[in-house]
């Protein structure tokens, strides 16, 4: 650093050089840095005095203890705010009902962490301080999951909605199509105009597949039934669903369901006096007089049956699709608007599914333009199930198509 | 038509809190104060309408307050900005910062609750008119109240002695301090006034519009309204053009989609921004080369009375 | 006896100032944030004491840190470049997805199986991509006079929109069951990593950036007339630089920086461009690059030191289970005081006493 400095006022010099048009030039450009670079050169040792003192003050905290141990330690990684009201604030619910079920377990978590690099980070913290399972509820998790279950291979990793597994990585998820099949029937039953509007959030396999069973049930209540698919490429955008809401009302739709995580939908189907079916949560605190029912989820039996399983010692790594008999999904009550014989044909559909006599994506399925993809009696496997990128008949909206 | 009159009712409902953002920008803007931190003062707008509208059960209390506190919180920017001095792009990205952080934190306690908020008041003759009637006056009185901000604001900004003043500052501090007017006063009073009405913006999303609070409600609204401040050319009626063809082109494309096309959504969701660019280049073009005209010319620079020392 | 204070301008700041004042602004902000943190029902020294440890504690933390601090330098420096001349390019978000997806097209449509090369492409491609982009702005302004601010914040947009339009559709991965994502990219696509760490390759592009920035504005002509085309353009025509070219240039420049930024996160980070990618490094550069009085040096360290926040900011949340907003509220807070230190740095107040005027 330079503490000789030539105290050369720049004004003078620039003075100078307009009147005498001299061309600047190596010396004159550094008189004038060097009055303007000092305080730049004070300003780089003003942040390395930062620096040094921020890591003198970080080893020393090391000399104070971690997080004392305990029984089990479990950490949440959720892709949105818990208190979304939607699929985060599930997923919390179920780790409250750990809480609950496992006294001495302690958990923690973190909450809207992006898919992507920043989630292998939280886990690691997880990890670091103690966590033996880590629960990562989103899909974008998967490669991080991976990543960091590779260096940790006595830590339990368990991915929700994902695909790849590992020797310490189990995969778990809940077969929500089900109910949605279910919650289809109501919406076929009730809808007289035979549209049915359908705001969604991305075109990801996971909402087509629920679109998909949704459509099965309203045809199969309404063989006239169509189901019209709007896109809004976000997960909670308010001001976005009501509007696509509005959009399909416009369309002619008087029943709406939603994949969404915001109660936007329903609030706007109450106001314009139309239909709604929720979903994640019960919805009809948005909606009290217009939501007929609501697909939602309750993660806690599953959850309290990993961890038991884990702490017993019996963990191994699978892929468990949970399906409605273990309670892990299910229907709202029914609002008054709903006449018996719909829910009769609802009750009897759901006991087909849960005795396990008959499945949802259970042919015939025909595809978007009329082809048969899936033949009478055939079942489709869980793995075409979940990459499901095609609409069967009666939906009408596009699916992004990839090279 | 009934799909173009439902496409403009939208652009006029979703339009209006980037309107509310981009007329209180204009007023600050006028003052010579650059502030970025609309996100942020939406969001704590927003926060206030709903908590004040669900505790006090009145949604114009909430209203209000949302005014008030929305003032208050662009104080400190003005603070910075005005007597300290300080660089104001940072300070505006601070400040959204900063009031998504707080907005989020304090929203906790509000989420997944309903207020019945604002309801739709249909102005009573002029709905019935043709076409203007279903697009302008069938929405709720913040919208009216908006559609007067711009009338009132345009007036203002011309023909008062005040609002003269206020361009005055911002287009030349030095000439308006010599000419006897206390720009810092003044500068001031354009900040709380027009953080007052960026926070009812956000107040107009979760009372009148959404009518619930969620993290991040304005999902960039804010970031928006500064663009449209300058693609108004710092113009009232410009400004509401402005955020009504926002508004519009996002509707435009939901019903498009809802009618059936085949075009990929991403590319639909691209249209506000290219419309947005592509009218800003042709105005550009008309009016040529030169400074950037209908800015204040003190934009974003602090005004330091030089003392004789 | 009143008295009275006055506000000079400095013409030369103390030294001793310049040291000590951005310290004694983050220890006031820090102060402020307990006050803060105390109304959370947390102890601030607790918080404060986590945030240290993991972010500097340890060498996870530390290596954490490097791999945060890593595209802040990168789009750091680019910004710092559009705003010395004066350039408001708040567009580095955008400009760095263009460097992501140009990476993902080179891997994808040029791929050749030497690292060495591949890494070459990748580069280049990035820095077109993400160059190209900003110099739309850059040529609209200086033909047209089209304000950029508003430009390059549109091109964000249209950026994210664009990746979002290739994700979903022409560049989905097969094997992906469906979701948006590109196939992960080969090992001769990947910037390596240091043994251990996430630490990519992208730190030395970074640190020979920030070196060779900061030689030239310092030391070379073309660095002086950047300078003086910002501070005053009618000058710099006066001098002889073409303004319209180097408006164009600079924002090339400065968004190829950007881009490359987005080359290093996509394939030294993830190995893939997957929804969900982030640009917002992107803005916080822009804070950076002001922090850091666009001087490149400090460019690098204040991006350390802004990724550590990031990193023990997160311990807030798994360790004192609060909220992430916290660590925004205590970002903006540490803004706000230094900021308001600057303030001191520039001007000086003077009592004076009677009725002096």
């Amino acid at each position: 650093m330079e503490l000789q400095l030539l105290w050369v006022n720049p004004i003078f010099v620039k003075k100078v050089i307009k009147r005498t048009n001299i061309k600047y030039n190596f010396f004159t450009i550094n008189l004038i840095n060097k009055e303007r670079e000092c305080h730049k050169e004070m300003n780089k040792w003003a942040w390395l005095l930062v620096l040094v003192v921020f890591f003198t003050l970080g080893s020393a905290a090391l000399a104070f203890d971690p997080i004392p141990a305990d029984d089990l330690k479990i950490g949440f990684v959720f892709v949105g705010p818990v208190g979304d009201g939607g699929w985060s604030y599930m997923h919390d619910q179920g780790r409250q009902a750990i809480e609950k079920a496992f006294p001495g377990v302690t958990t923690m978590y973190a909450e809207s962490v992006p898919e992507g690099p920043d989630c292998a980070r939280v886990m690691e913290q997880f990890v670091r301080n103690g966590a033996k399972l880590v629960f990562a509820t989103s899909f974008g998790y998967m490669d991080q999951v991976i990543e960091v279950a590779k260096k940790y291979p006595d830590v339990i990793f368990m991915h929700c909605s994902g695909y790849k597994m590992a020797d310490n990585v189990g995969l778990y998820f809940g077969r929500m199509y089900q109910a949605r099949y279910l919650s289809g029937l109501v919406a076929g039953s009730m809808t007289k105009s035979n549209i049915i509007g359908f705001p969604a959030a991305h075109p990801i396999p996971e909402v087509i597949r629920m679109i998909n069973a949704f459509t099965l049930g309203a045809r199969k209540a309404n063989p006239d039934a169509k189901v019209k698919v709007v896109w809004l490429y976000s997960w909670f955008d308010p001001g976005k669903e009501k509007e696509a809401t509005k959009a399909l009302i416009d369309a002619g739709a008087d029943v709406i369901g939603m994949h969404a995580d915001s109660g936007s939908t329903p609030q706007t189907a109450e106001e314009s006096g139309v239909y709604v079916i929720g979903y994640n949560n019960d919805m009809s605190s948005y909606a009290p007089t217009k939501c007929l029912t609501s697909s939602v989820w309750d993660w806690s039996t599953t959850y309290i049956d990993i961890v038991k399983k884990v702490v017993e010692g019996t963990w191994k790594p699978e892929n468990s699709w949970w399906g409605m008999e273990t309670g892990i999904v299910k229907l709202t009550s029914f609002s008054q608007d709903v006449p018996g014989e719909v829910r009769a044909l609802v009750q009897e559909e759901q006991e087909k599914i849960i005795n396990g006599t008959w499945d949802v994506f259970w042919g015939p399925i025909k595809d978007q333009n009329g082809n048969e993809k899936v033949a009478e009696g055939q079942k489709m496997s869980d793995q075409d199930i979940l990459s499901f990128s095609w609409f069967v008949e009666g939906v009408e909206g596009e699916i992004p198509v990839s090279q | 038509m009934e799909m173009v009159i439902s496409i403009l009712a939208a652009a006029v409902r979703s339009g209006t809190p980037i309107l509310f953002a981009t007329l209180g920008e204009i007023i600050i803007e006028k003052s010579g104060i650059l502030n970025l931190g609309l996100e942020g003062i939406m969001l704590i707008g927003a926060l206030t309408g709903f908590s004040v509208s669900l505790a006090s059960g009145n949604p114009w209390l909430g209203i209000i307050a949302a005014f008030i506190l929305g003032a208050f919180i662009t104080l400190i920017h003005g603070f910075i900005s005005i007597t300290l001095k300080g660089n104001q792009v940072v300070s505006g990205l601070a400040m959204t910062i900063f009031g998504t952080g707080v907005s989020s934190l304090i929203g906790k306690a509000f989420i997944g609750k309903t207020i019945p908020g604002l309801l739709k008041t249909p102005f009573p003759v002029l709905n019935r008119i043709p076409f203007i009637g279903p697009v302008f006056f069938n929405h709720d009185l913040m919208v009216y109240f908006s559609f007067f901000l711009v009338v009132f604001l345009s007036w203002f900004l011309i023909s008062t002695r005040i609002g003269l003043n206020l361009r005055a500052v911002g287009d030349s501090p030095r000439a308006a301090d010599a000419m006897g007017l206390n720009v810092n006063r003044i500068r001031y009073l354009a900040v709380l006034i027009g953080g007052g009405i960026v926070a009812l913006g956000g107040a107009y999303l979760s009372v009148a519009y959404n009518k619930m609070w969620t993290e991040s409600m304005t999902a960039g609204r804010g970031w928006i309204a500064v663009a449209l401040v300058i693609f108004a050319i710092w113009n009232p009626t410009r400004a509401a053009l402005g955020a009504y063809l926002f508004g519009g082109v996002e509707a435009f494309q939901l019903r498009l989609q809802a009618t059936g096309t085949s075009i990929p959504t991403p590319l639909l969701l691209m249209l506000p921004y290219l419309l947005t660019v592509s009218v800003l280049i042709f105005i550009s073009i008309g009016k040529g080369k030169g400074i950037l005209f209908g800015a204040p010319a003190s934009l974003g620079q602090p005004y330091f009375r030089e003392e004789s020392d | 006896m009143s008295i009275y204070f006055r506000i000079n301008k400095r013409t030369s700041s103390s030294w001793l100032l310049s040291i000590f004042l951005p310290f004694i602004s983050v220890l006031l902000a820090l102060i402020g944030g307990s006050i803060f943190l105390s109304f959370l029902k947390v102890s601030p020294v607790q918080a404060y004491r986590g945030m240290f440890q993991t972010a500097f504690g340890d060498w996870y933390g530390i290596s954490e840190t490097i791999v945060k601090a890593i595209p802040l330098i990168l789009s750091g420096i680019a910004v710092t470049l559009a705003f010395k001349a004066t350039v408001w390019n708040i567009g580095a978000a955008g400009q760095i997805f263009l460097g992501a997806l140009a990476t993902t097209a080179a891997v994808r449509y040029f791929y050749v199986d030497n690292r060495g090369i591949m890494l070459v492409i990748m580069f280049l491609f990035a820095g077109i991509a993400g160059g190209g982009w900003a110099a739309i702005a850059g040529y609209l302004k200086a033909r047209w006079n089209v304000n950029e601010t508003i430009t390059t914040l549109m091109l964000n947009y249209i950026a994210i929109h664009l990746a979002d339009y290739f994700i979903y559709g022409p560049w989905k991965d097969p094997d992906s069951l469906g979701f948006p994502m590109t196939a992960p990219f080969p090992e001769a696509a990947r910037l390596p990593q240091f043994a251990g760490t996430r630490i990519h390759y992208g730190l030395f592009i970074a640190i020979i950036f920030a070196i060779l920035f900061w030689f030239i504005f310092r030391y070379t002509r073309w660095g002086y007339e950047i300078r003086v085309i910002g501070e005053n353009p009618k000058a710099a025509q006066y001098a002889g630089i073409y303004y319209l070219r180097y408006i164009v240039l600079i924002m090339f420049i400065s968004g190829a920086i950007a881009g490359i930024a987005g080359m290093g996160e996509v394939s030294g980070l993830q190995g893939r461009l997957q929804h969900g990618f982030t640009a917002e490094f992107g803005f916080t550069a822009i804070i950076v690059a002001w922090l850091a009085r666009l001087n490149p040096i400090s460019v690098m360290l204040v991006s350390f030191l802004i990724g550590a926040l990031q990193v023990g900011g997160e311990s807030l949340q798994i360790v004192m289970r609060l909220p992430i907003a916290s660590t925004l509220v205590l970002q903006g807070l540490i803004l706000f005081f230094v900021l308001g230190g600057e303030f001191f740095r520039n001007y000086r107040i003077r009592f004076i006493r009677g009725d002096e005027r």
